[in-house]
């Protein structure tokens, strides 16, 4: 079977960093694969080794710069890539829709039976796109998914859903589906100095909207971002000091004063 | 893995081995560092982990599984793993000098029993060059072996000393004369650590680098069959002088690690601490000092970069790699001890990782010749090309 598995290259801010219009600044991102994303790759590729898996197939919505980071996955055992971008997506701020509507083309080009994407990504944290995905592609889906067993033969994907709680659902999936991944499904490995290699010769497709039969209308946002600012936090911990009964005694007279079983 | 691209002159792949090298040493490397030390054991499942990245194959040919790194490669790799462990890049280098003097000098069968299972990162390189009485000048080493016609096998007798991963080692290069009385009849020879009368000897106490296996080896008519020797008798320091210049080179990448750690600790901390009413770092004599160390940092980097790139493109790199190696370890000894004053009395307790850059920093001025041997070697240069 081919395993289609959506990446996001996200930025992540340093510890100080600068607001420049609605965004941080760039020199102040570190851009990375996002790490729901990295365990999707590690179970497509534990699929590929396990036999179940023919092909895995990364793709992307993202400009040049992305290229590094889907090549992480490549080095990690995917087997070609697919980036898309367009002149359409910059300066805007890409809704969950507009991306579905893309990954849905590629999903039409691609045919895969199974669609891994991590449950949210890093940056907008939306956590809608896999979900908004199988919906649109009629995909039996099953989402916050942190364990797999898939049984190839009866088309059958087990998992367990992370639900609220501390509490998991085990359900079947019948395939074609999309799960989305949780982090600790698996352990991602790192890549190998022959996996970097190898990937310097994999396939990054770079693909544009009319390559894909979409026009800029089809991936308008309705999403405008107006504004980037650092939310104030004001922080009055009061660090309880003193022994066990000295503590105990404090940690009481807090409560009592903040109206618990007063 | 970071996504750092700022300032580098790195191919695609120079740069994606250097940012999962970084990652690697963040995670998995660093956080072990202090109780390695303390400790001096050396950590074997770093070297595992190094193994599965495929860096013990690091300078293995690709027909034996490795991944036969070019230069720069090379140099990165050894930065970037020192950032995290002196101790480990250390390790790793010389496993990495015994599998060159292989993949150059080996018979086609001895490459095809050692490299592959080394690339996989067992049995571990050990390269046997200096002595007791023998460190600067190889030329006065006392081990000896002799050819023994009979069995067409050479007879190895001698001390050495000051062997990294000498325990854990299975396999090693050893330099010996094929002719006790005379100095030019330096020969290498490859010798698995199961013969007979190879004998290995307690673990030093050294100031830093503790967690580094370091221990005197001993031949006590220890045979090799005449085909474990790897150059013609009296070749073995002349042929392996490529090896040895692109390992130098290796070395000062190391430093650069070294001093880049510090560096870092320092500038995190100085953000930190305040005195005067004030963060270190809005004071200008820590200001300056920090601007001093990082231009060292970088000055260093660069003479490891020019030094890779002029041995990549088939250069003479001996004076090239000296400056690299001479400036890059003292720049790790003066910004280690920078870092450890810029810290005060804590960065003189085990609390803060400085004392331990500081230990370790110092024996990048001494092993892989001296700083005053690689004066020699850039002078030797100078007056050379007069």
């Amino acid at each position: 079977m081919k395993v289609l598995v959506t990446v996001k290259e996200v930025g992540e801010a340093d510890d100080d960093f600068e607001i420049e219009g609605t965004d941080i600044a760039s020199s102040d991102l570190e851009y990375d694969l996002n790490e729901w994303d990295d365990y999707a790759i590690e179970a497509a590729v534990q699929l590929a080794e396990a036999g179940i898996a023919e092909e895995v197939v990364a793709v992307t919505i993202g400009p040049e710069r992305a290229e590094e980071t889907i090549r992480m996955a490549l080095a990690k055992g995917a087997d070609r890539a697919v980036r898309v971008w367009d002149d359409a997506f910059e300066g805007t701020f890409a809704d969950v829709s507009s991306k579905v509507d893309v990954f849905e083309a590629v999903v039409d080009e691609e045919e895969p039976e199974l669609v891994l994407s991590g449950v949210q990504a890093a940056d907008t944290a939306f956590g809608a796109t896999g979900v908004a995905l199988a919906e649109r592609i009629g995909f039996d889906h099953a989402a916050v998914v942190n364990d797999l067993d898939l049984d190839a033969d009866a088309g059958v994907a087990n998992v367990h859903r992370e639900l609220e709680g501390g509490i998991e659902e085990l359900t079947e999936v019948d395939l074609p589906a999309v799960l989305t991944v949780q982090t600790g499904l698996n352990e991602p490995r790192y890549a190998s100095l022959r996996g970097i290699r190898q990937a310097q010769r994999k396939e990054i497709a770079a693909t544009d909207l009319a390559d894909l039969g979409l026009t800029p209308a089809d991936v308008e946002s309705t999403l405008t971002l107006t504004e980037m600012y650092e939310p104030e936090s004001d922080s009055d911990a009061e660090l309880i000091e003193g022994d066990a009964g000295e503590a105990a005694g404090r940690l009481a007279e807090v409560l009592r004063e903040k109206g618990v079983g007063a | 893995m970071t996504g750092a691209r700022v300032g580098s002159a790195l191919t695609d792949e120079q740069a994606a081995v250097r940012d999962l090298v970084r990652e690697f040493a963040r995670e998995e490397v660093r956080p072990g560092a202090r109780e390695a030390d303390a400790e001096g054991s050396f950590p074997e499942d770093v070297w595992d982990g190094l193994a599965e990245l495929g860096l013990t194959g690091l300078t293995v040919p690709e027909a034996y599984g490795g991944s036969d790194a070019d230069e720069t490669t090379y140099a990165v790799v050894n930065e970037e793993l020192a950032h995290g462990s002196l101790a480990v890049a250390t390790a790793l280098s010389v496993h990495c000098l015994v599998t060159s003097c292989l993949a150059e000098f080996a018979t086609d069968t001895q490459r095809e029993r050692w490299l592959p299972e080394m690339a996989e990162g067992r049995p571990v390189g050990a390269f046997c060059l200096s002595e007791p009485h023998a460190g600067s000048n190889p030329a006065g080493m006392s081990t000896t072996a002799e050819h023994d016609p009979d069995a067409d096998e050479y007879v190895l007798n001698g001390e050495k000393q000051w062997i990294t991963n000498g325990s854990r080692a299975g396999v090693a290069v050893v330099f010996a004369k094929v002719d006790p009385d005379d100095p030019d009849s330096i020969t290498q020879f490859l010798v698995p650590a199961d013969a007979a009368g190879f004998e290995v000897g307690p673990s030093e106490e050294k100031l830093g680098l503790r967690a580094s296996d370091t221990t005197p080896i001993a031949f006590d008519d220890c045979r090799v069959p005449a085909a474990n020797r790897l150059t013609e008798e009296g070749r073995g320091l002349s042929a392996a002088l490529g090896t040895l210049t692109g390992g130098r080179i290796g070395i000062a990448a190391q430093a650069v690690g070294v001093a880049w750690a510090a560096l870092e600790a320092a500038t995190a901390y100085a953000e930190e601490r305040e005195q005067f009413g004030e963060p270190l770092s809005e004071i200008q004599t820590i200001r300056h000092k920090l601007a001093e160390m990082s231009t060292d940092v970088a000055a260093s980097r660069l003479l490891v970069r020019e030094a890779a790139r002029r041995a990549e493109a088939g250069e003479d790199a001996r004076v090239a790699a000296a400056q690299a190696k001479y400036r890059a370890s003292e720049a790790a000894m003066s910004v280690a001890n920078e870092a450890v004053q810029i810290h005060g009395g804590y960065g003189y307790t085990v609390e803060y990782d400085v004392e331990r850059f500081y230990r370790d920093a110092k024996v990048t001025e001494i092993y892989e010749g001296t700083t005053e041997i690689q004066k020699e070697v850039i002078a030797r240069g100078l007056f050379d090309t007069r």
